[in-house]
């Protein structure tokens, strides 16, 4: 025998599980959902998981490296961090997203924290919520095979019908790792199987969620309604390997359901009455904060302090009682409602005041239109210029064109054109702008209506003296310049700021070519017949042009050389007018106007 | 049938295959025996005899020293050497009354007489009882003569005997089971005969299958006892657990199994009871389990209380490994020994000989809040955040949070995937708030 024995206070036993069995049994059950977004967004996912966890493990290292701790790489967590920050990630992002975003996960959420099991939230939705704040542009463009789209969620927010079956297998947009419901759950039942997560929180998260749902998704018992809520966003992978994050959810049984049934309501709420059409990241975070009010309130009962009879009932020491449970649940849940219903009951004064920014901004660039109306070229054209090549050579960069509508004055004359087009090349997503024309397609002016760039240097972009560089010209295309302007077309570059002028530029160019192609320049575009608005009895006599309406410099030009012709260019505020002279055309006023 | 359970627990590797089929041998002590005056819960014994007394076999050299005390009995006949501090299991040096065998087993008068217990009044079965020394030999100690003296003596309705045997790698109750069975039922009669509104239930987990179908067959006829399968599972055996599992009560650390009408009596301890009322035997022996992957031949000993573990190593065979760990008891609420010359009291279960120490194979790391602790924890408290206030001895949150329910089974630190001391930290804490509570009183 030897002279040494160990000795130590009971238990002498240790079951085999370990922090790191733990986190690798995790990465396990990722497998499938890694695999099958790798399958499906191909190069740009194995990019996109690689940086993330290299970064994720390299920032863990060098931090605990630099103050002199214990280095727990191998432990697994900050792999399994990284890996669902990269899973809950569009394949569409930067290379350098996954990078911020793991970074700041380990650094901030966890390190700062003090490390495995201090951090309050979970370190991979912090850092993709983060992102989502910061690059929200970046962060929601999703493709399948190369072409850019909403994903189902967005689809079914818009009221569009989606497919559950390609849902439930994956074959749809999203990301990385929330795409394809049967990996997620082939994942799911292998962590039950090794018992490493309960179905607590994942059942009551959803259930309670569904029937969130069915309460108030205004579809009623719409099961294809549901299946697609159910199958589309992060629901199932937030369920399953988010919300069941050790660190961040309620120690007790009990509590686990109460956290569950709060995330439920939460995604509902979010989803359902929220701008967006995802709600499970914040859903997560925000309960991820409730956690120690949950487990203060619902603390077991020691054996032997139950309720059952003769027994003496011994209540913890602060501890608060059943109906404070009922009480927070209700706060949270009220806390919730005010959240989504402030965005219902706000929407509609937002949309009306949005509305009128627009037309002023509209107005602000075609000098003289008092509305805006859709042609019949622009109706026909806007759908293929998104889908068909027109921006397809990738020239202009990610283009699109959101809006474009002839300006008229107060009589209905054509004074231009306004084309609204966006550009999500930017720095820090994507920029909405507005491009004016006058009849000429001569450029009028521009207005941004969204930028997020970085101030001082992208954001002056709005800045006249860039803005100005497009007035007046009529040109094909821009070109951005880095060594001065030489000809009309060159726009002088943003200094500090060449990502934001190519994606500003990029954007006016594409508003070009598509008004290059939809109309011909100094043509009187069809306005689509709208039959109350024609009422020839209102016909007015032509002698009387109220002077304060139409201003004298936007009234179309007597030379204009393409005369409208009498069956299709006549705008219908005058369709009851005798002869489509110009004479006529100048004389007629608006029905509304003061007469005599 | 139903199996009885309780919610928590865990299912550790149970080694009981070493020694489960070994028959219990008896073993002749030789040399000097140490008898602790402290082998038991309450206060120590009071020694009788004197440096240089000639004992016999079965007379009490040392009488209870307080309510909660017990006796306790010569197991040798031979001369007192000394009356000095020796050290225990527990690692304490104990005072402890050293005895000179004289190998000859010249007992008291009576010694191993019959007798008939339907003859005797209650008072002289719990004095027999006392006389006898018997205590609690599943591990804790606790005087069976105060067990069997409630002061609710009407109330009783259960009298329970601990079969579970759910500690790892122990068979010794297992043995008892299947080698003296009618003891067991004598000794339970004999309880029975205490507590008139008492039905007698033998519970035996379900791993001993064999043992659940020996005993259930013996006491067919009997209509007041009953055999109850119990779930195999750590610590059905413990005393809380057990009552619950059989009668559906709970009770608190601060409460008596008397108070939820159970009177809970281990098999060793429902035999010793037996040997001391039917036979004259008092407690003088009992069965320890020698085992572990270190142990030459792995063991059931009968063998008698104040010889040195030495001795029952050497009937094992010795060792064929050099041990990492020692372990007097099982390996989840046992002792480890820094060394294996200690006596044998009364509450000792088992010498457990371990090559490879679990414990020293890992470094405790950050808590990760996997809630294993709190799903397994059988006093339905959270070790998770008991760990918080034990850490930084906090001991009125420890004692708030429930800290006192712990039972100290070690399912909590067994289970910690961050390996971190739970059950350790706990006892420190619990020791700490009695301690409080004593300079209060």
């Amino acid at each position: 025998m030897s002279d040494f024995l160990n000795v130590s206070s009971s238990p002498h036993g240790r079951s085999g599980d370990t922090t790191s069995s733990i986190m690798f049994d995790v990465a396990i059950a990722l497998v499938p959902a890694t695999a099958f977004g790798i399958y499906w967004f191909k190069l740009p996912a194995v990019i996109i998981i690689l940086l993330s966890v290299i970064t994720a493990l390299l920032t863990e290292f060098l931090f605990q490296k630099v103050t002199h701790q214990k280095v727990t790489i191998a432990d697994g967590s900050a792999l399994v961090t990284g890996l669902l920050l990269a899973l809950n990630l569009s394949p569409e992002v930067p290379w350098w997203m996954p990078i911020i975003g793991s970074v700041f996960a380990i650094l901030f959420v966890k390190q700062l924290f003090g490390g495995l099991g201090q951090n309050f939230m979970n370190p991979a939705l912090a850092a993709r919520c983060f992102l989502l704040i910061s690059f929200a542009g970046k962060m929601s463009t999703f493709a399948v095979d190369g072409v850019t789209g909403a994903t189902p969620l967005a689809e079914l927010k818009a009221g569009n019908p989606v497919n559950v079956v390609d849902m439930f297998l994956g074959f749809t947009g999203g990301t990385i790792g929330e795409v394809s419901t049967l990996a997620i759950l082939i994942g799911a039942i292998y962590l039950v199987l090794r018992k490493v997560i309960t179905l607590w929180i994942p059942i009551s998260y959803i259930v309670t969620f569904a029937v969130f749902v069915l309460l108030f998704g205004g579809e009623g018992f719409n099961m294809p309604f549901l299946a697609a809520q159910l199958c589309g966003g992060g629901l199932m992978l937030g369920a399953f390997f988010m919300a069941t994050d050790y660190v961040t959810s309620p120690i007790t049984k009990k509590g686990k359901v109460v956290f569950g049934m709060l995330l439920g309501v939460l995604t509902g709420v979010f989803r359902l009455f929220g701008p967006s059409a995802e709600g499970v990241s914040y859903a997560i975070i925000l309960g991820n904060i409730t956690v120690p009010l949950i487990e203060r309130v619902t603390m077991p009962t020691a054996f032997g302090y139950g309720k059952r009879k003769g027994l003496p009932q011994k209540k913890q020491k602060g501890s608060v009682k059943q109906i404070d449970a009922v009480k927070l649940f209700v706060i949270t849940l009220l806390a919730g409602l005010i959240l989504g219903g402030v965005y219902q009951v706000t929407k509609t004064v937002i949309e009306e005041n949005e509305n009128k920014a627009k037309v002023a901004a509209y107005q602000q660039v075609c000098p003289g239109a008092v509305d805006f109306v859709e042609t019949d070229s622009f109706k026909q054209m806007l759908p293929k210029a998104n889908s068909s090549d027109m921006f397809a050579d990738g020239t202009l960069g990610n283009v699109l064109i959101n809006e474009a509508l002839m300006g008229v004055d107060a009589a209905g004359n054509q004074v231009g054109y306004v084309v609204n087009a966006s550009s999500k090349d930017g720095f820090g997503g994507e920029i909405i702008l507005t491009v004016g024309f006058d009849a000429q397609l001569k450029v009028k002016g521009i207005q941004i209506m969204t930028i997020n760039e970085t101030a001082g240097l992208g954001m002056k972009a709005k800045e006249p003296e860039f803005m100005n560089q497009f007035k007046d010209k009529l040109v094909e295309q821009f070109a951005v310049t880095k060594i001065g302007a030489q000809t009309e077309s060159d726009i002088n570059a943003l200094s500090g700021a060449t990502i934001t002028s190519k994606a500003v530029t990029g954007a006016v160019n594409a508003a070009l070519k598509f008004i290059h192609t939809a109309v011909v320049p100094g043509s009187v575009p069809v306005i689509p017949v709208v039959p109350e608005q024609v009422n020839p009895s209102d016909a007015l006599p032509s002698n009387v042009v109220p002077s304060d309406v139409v201003p004298s410099d936007v009234v179309p030009s007597v030379s204009d050389p393409v005369a409208p012709t009498p069956d299709s260019s006549v705008p219908v505020t005058v369709e009851s007018t005798p002869a489509p002279s110009e004479a006529v055309i100048q004389q007629s006023v608006p029905v509304e106007a003061p007469i005599q | 049938m139903k199996k009885r359970t309780f919610k928590g627990g865990i299912h550790p590797y149970d080694g009981k295959e070493l020694t489960k089929n070994v028959p219990v041998e008896t073993v002749t002590p030789h040399g000097d025996m140490i008898f602790p005056l402290s082998q038991h819960i309450g206060a120590p014994a009071k020694p009788l005899v004197k440096k240089g007394d000639y004992v016999k076999m079965g007379q009490i050299i040392a009488e209870a020293g307080g309510f909660i005390s017990a006796n306790i009995v010569s197991s040798v006949s031979g001369t007192v050497k000394t009356i000095e501090p020796r050290l225990v299991a527990s690692g304490a040096m104990v005072n402890s009354i050293v005895i000179t065998n004289d190998e000859t087993d010249t007992a008291v008068d009576g010694f191993g007489k019959d007798r008939d217990y339907t003859k005797l009044s209650k008072a002289e079965i719990r004095q027999i009882v006392k006389d006898a020394g018997i205590v609690g030999l599943g591990g804790a100690g606790f005087p069976t003569h105060v067990k069997l003296a409630p002061k609710n003596e009407e109330q009783i309705d259960y009298v329970i005997v601990n079969g579970a045997e759910c500690e790892p790698y122990l068979t010794s109750d297992y043995r008892m089971m299947m080698e003296e069975p009618e003891r067991i039922i004598g000794g339970l009669k004999v309880i029975l005969r205490l507590f008139d509104n008492a039905k007698g239930v033998i519970g035996i987990e379900d791993n001993k299958p064999e043992a659940i179908r020996l005993i259930s067959e013996m006491v067919e006829d009997e209509d007041n006892i009953e055999v109850y399968p119990l779930k195999t599972k750590y610590p059905q055996g413990a005393e809380r657990t057990l009552i619950y599992a059989v009668s559906g009560r709970e009770i608190n650390s601060t409460m008596l199994p008397a108070d939820a009408g159970c009177i809970v009596d281990n098999i060793d301890t429902v035999i010793s009871i037996y040997m001391a009322v039917c036979k004259s035997t008092p407690l003088i022996r009992r069965i320890v389990t020698v085992t572990g992957d270190a142990v030459e031949n792995p063991h059931n000993f009968n063998a008698r209380i104040g010889m040195n573990y030495l001795d029952l190593l050497e009937a094992a065979g010795g060792l064929k490994e050099n041990p990492e760990k020692i372990v007097s008891g099982g390996p989840m609420m046992g002792m480890a020994l820094s060394t294996v010359d200690i006596p044998v009291i009364k509450t000792s279960s088992a010498l457990l000989c371990m090559t490879h120490d679990e414990v020293a194979e890992f470094e405790p790391s950050a808590c990760i809040r996997c809630g294993r602790c709190v799903e397994v924890c059988p006093g339905h408290v959270v070790p998770q955040k008991l760990m918080e206030f034990a850490e930084v001895h906090d001991i009125e949150g420890f004692e708030a949070n429930f800290g006192m329910e712990c039972c100290e089974c070690g399912c909590c630190a067994y289970v910690c995937p961050a390996k971190r001391p739970l059950t350790q930290a706990f006892k420190q804490a619990r020791k700490a708030v009695m301690e409080k509570r004593r300079r209060k009183a």
